[in-house]
């Protein structure tokens, strides 16, 4: 039955508009003027209360930045972005925060209702005894609306919070890794947003403790003409695991919307993170008019000895992607793994990879990087794997390959390895095939129509990388890789 | 493109290509020649070389200071050529800024193994720019042993067609060489193939680059381009870099490459030393057969003759 009502939802799906999360919550914001400047930044910072240190930190981000220059390096193309025509912060109109979720503005909690995140503290699949659940952490533009289960991890010593509030509340642990992992002038986008960030998640695990249950964030742009610049930080303790969950939508406008990002994770001693994304921000139309500039920093530090981090994402959306998740293995025995698909149809373009850097001895990476093009669009595999001269040990295995669907779409595949101790070893393979006529044939000829069999033989591509998902997610990422799909084939 | 010629002849070093450009990211110009070497025309005295019987051979000298040279070379419609290049390596701290036009007619075959010597302290570029004409075959395997900055490039415009080419390299650096192999491999129309295969040792403090890009056009379907490099550090101060690349705008394709690094297998060794070899010899005993399986690939026998000979020589160099 589960499965029937599955069907339908899809059918639905496709049938109606391509993507679902389009539409726009009316609601009363506040804004900071338009532009960017030194009192800008000040307005932030005072609306978050920030200590003198921050905002300190802020402007002198924001000086950096002015001496940075855009990169240009990447394989995407897109008109040049005025960032003096930006609002750098939006938030609902609220007088004090919300207390509970009766105090939320039910504008906000419809939207949420209707992009299928759970505000309430409910089994994910609801009804389902025993189902794993989700503290979920809310971000509405500028600001985080809600989140959810703070108590039971609270008891569990896990701080899951927006930043604003970890700044208040556990200034210490923030002062000690913000921009630890990212430094400031690290990059362009990333200097950037450490000058306006606004938002984003706080966790800390204490040592020795296993979360006790998955973690989430979910990202909404509303407001028009307006950047989101969130930062999320998490520090992973000696011993400790936690999984931690990402969404991301945004409206349907024609106007493109800067999405700025930056993640730092710092996993000590035998820590382990695990990080999931699913990236679903408006992709433009199909001639590629509006959509959002997903340009994001995310970097792992496995600082301790035998820590842990695995990336996954699933890319569907976004005008233009620019991300490169990334490991520095510090610790000895410290492993980095990075499961990608990214699927670019209409006239996206994705430059998606990761880097692997190895400091230590004994460190191990695994790369497993799946590109679909279809449409116009383009699609670029580039990582880099450096391995150190003290990294004795080392070993890595990369395998990158693309799809293309259509004779219009470009895939690319870009490694860089660079290895400077002879005891380590890499190993890189890349594909680039289209769909088989054979395959196609022999599954049309089950009877499923040239749409499904596209989707099935897609799914069996990239099944590698949505195994590495948390079982609700894959299944959600399943449908998705369909919808984006939508069209691409006849 | 040119940027050490263009150095040279302007006696500008600003225009050295440097690591901030994404083609030279690991062969570094700058600061190499400073200050910049006059350029002229006179070249150092050739070494003796026994040259191959039946195959072309053009020898470039190499200059006293600084030089840039030119060459062009075809292959008529339904000529066969076997061609040696040999870059001459010449004494003391040169640059060299050498540009190669190779053109081959339809149907065509070439096969061209280039020896590309330096000296410890020369700062040499040769390009090699190759336009194939439809049923045309293009084998060409690269030795080099490395110098202060040594790149050599190859650039095919592969028409499709039937046209076949095969890029083939192997670089043996020891002491504090440097040695960069690029293929640019440009496939422009359908049904072309493409295979490259280019292993390479690094010692003490060498390092080895290789750069390979294939590009298939738009309709360029049926496109069959595979592409490998495997490469061996045999020191912890030696290194390796390599960017494999693949830019593709054709669905209809099926492209591949891998590339490798790791060092000796420590089991195969232990075994060649438990029959009683000496560790050196066994150790020089597997590099020669990684990188035999190059030479092996050359069709014609004098040209396999003269690139064992020359992997030969090498090999006692890395014995030191």
């Amino acid at each position: 039955m589960a499965a029937d009502q599955d069907t339908v939802e899809t059918v639905a799906a496709l049938a109606g508009e391509k993507y679902a999360h389009g539409f726009v919550t009316d609601i009363e914001q506040e804004f900071s003027e338009r532009g960017l400047n030194t009192d800008v930044i000040r307005f932030i910072s005072a609306k978050k209360d920030e200590p003198q240190w921050l905002l300190d930190w802020r402007l002198a981000a924001y000086e950096r930045w002015l001496a940075l220059d855009e990169p240009d390096w990447a394989r995407v193309h897109y008109p040049k972005i005025d960032y003096q025509d930006l609002y750098y912060y939006a938030a609902p109109k609220q007088k004090d925060g919300p207390q509970s979720l009766d105090d939320v503005d039910p504008e906000l909690l419809a939207t949420y209702a209707k992009l299928g995140i759970p505000l309430k503290e409910q089994a994910f699949l609801a009804g389902v005894q025993g189902s794993p659940r989700y503290a979920v952490d809310a971000v509405f533009d500028s600001v985080s609306v809600v989140t959810t289960f703070k108590a039971e991890l609270a008891k569990a010593g896990v701080i899951f919070c927006p930043l604003s509030e970890a700044v208040r509340d556990y200034p210490e642990l923030v002062r000690q890794y913000l921009g630890s992992v990212v430094p400031v002038s690290d990059n362009y986008f990333a200097c950037l947003n450490s000058a306006v960030f606004s938002e984003g998640s706080f966790v800390y695990v204490p040592p020795g403790v296993r979360c006790p249950m998955e973690l989430s964030t979910y990202f909404r742009i509303n407001a028009l003409n307006t950047g989101q610049f969130e930062r999320t930080l998490i520090i992973a303790d000696k011993g400790s695991y936690v999984s931690y969950l990402e969404g991301c939508t945004a409206p349907m406008r024609d106007e493109n919307q800067l999405h700025a990002a930056v993640v730092e994770l710092v996993a000590l001693d035998d820590a382990e993170i695990k990080y999931s994304t699913v990236q679903n921000w408006y992709p433009g139309d199909a001639e590629g008019k509006g959509g959002i500039y997903n340009f994001v920093t995310k970097r792992a530090d496995c600082r301790g000895v035998r820590s842990k981090v695995s990336w996954t994402q699933v890319e569907t959306g976004s005008a233009i992607t620019w991300k490169y998740p990334s490991c520095i293995l510090r610790g000895e025995g410290s492993s980095g793994e990075f499961y990608s698909i990214a699927i670019t149809n209409g006239r996206q373009q994705a430059d998606t990879g990761t880097k692997m850097i190895h400091l230590g001895a004994n460190t191990r990476s695994r790369i497993i990087a799946k590109g679909i093009s279809a449409g116009h669009s383009s699609s670029t595999y580039r990582g880099l794997v450096s391995v150190h001269p003290k990294a004795t040990g080392a070993r890595n295995f990369t395998q990158c390959d693309s799809l293309l669907i259509g004779k219009t779409c470009a895939a690319h595949t870009v490694p860089y390895v660079e290895a400077r101790n002879a005891h380590a070893q890499l190993e890189h393979e890349a594909t680039t095939t289209r769909l088989s006529e054979e395959q196609l044939f022999y599954v049309m000829s089950r009877g499923l129509s040239q749409e499904e069999a596209v989707q099935l033989l897609v799914n069996g591509f990239v099944r590698e990388v949505l195994q590495e998902l948390p079982m609700e997610f894959a299944v959600e990422a399943q449908k998705l890789v369909a919808v984006s799909l939508e069209g691409s084939v006849g | 493109m040119t940027g050490l010629r263009d150095a040279l002849l302007s006696r500008d070093e600003t225009r050295l290509p440097g690591r901030r450009d994404e083609d030279w990211r690991w062969t570094d110009l700058r600061g190499t020649l400073r200050p910049l070497p006059a350029v002229s025309d006179a070249v150092q005295p050739l070494a003796a070389f026994d040259e191959p019987e039946g195959v072309q051979v053009r020898r470039f000298a190499a200059p006293v200071t600084a030089g840039t040279f030119d060459a062009s070379l075809s292959v008529a419609a339904g000529e066969t050529l076997w061609l040696l290049d040999r870059v001459d390596a010449g004494a003391g701290a040169y640059a060299r800024d050498l540009a190669l036009d190779i053109t081959l007619g339809e149907g065509a075959t070439l096969h061209r193994l280039v020896l590309a010597a330096d000296s410890a302290d020369a700062v040499s570029v040769t390009r090699a720019m190759v336009s194939l004409a439809p049923g045309a075959t293009f084998h060409q395997t690269v030795l080099a042993t490395g110098g202060k900055r040594q790149r050599i490039e190859t650039a095919v415009a592969h028409p499709g067609a039937g046209a076949r080419a095969r890029l083939d390299g192997a670089y043996l650096l020891a002491d504090g060489r440097h040695s960069d192999q690029t293929t640019i491999l440009d496939h422009q129309g359908p049904g072309g193939t493409s295979e490259q295969l280019i292993r390479g040792v690094a010692a003490d403090q060498a390092r080895g680059v290789f750069q390979g890009r294939i590009t298939v056009a738009v309709g360029a379907d049926g496109t069959d381009a595979r592409l490998k490099h495997n490469a061996l550090l045999l020191s912890d101060r030696a290194e390796i870099d390599a960017k494999p690349e693949l830019e593709i705008y054709a669905d209809d394709v099926a492209c591949a490459h891998g590339n490798t690094v790791g060092t000796l297998d420590a089991e195969v060794l232990f075994y060649a030393m438990s029959r009683g070899i000496p560790e050196v010899e066994a150790r020089l005993m597997l590099v020669e057969a990684f990188v035999g399986e190059i030479v092996e690939r050359i069709g014609p026998a004098p040209l396999q003759d003269a690139a064992r000979a020359f992997v030969a020589d090498q090999l006692e160099a890395l014995r030191r």
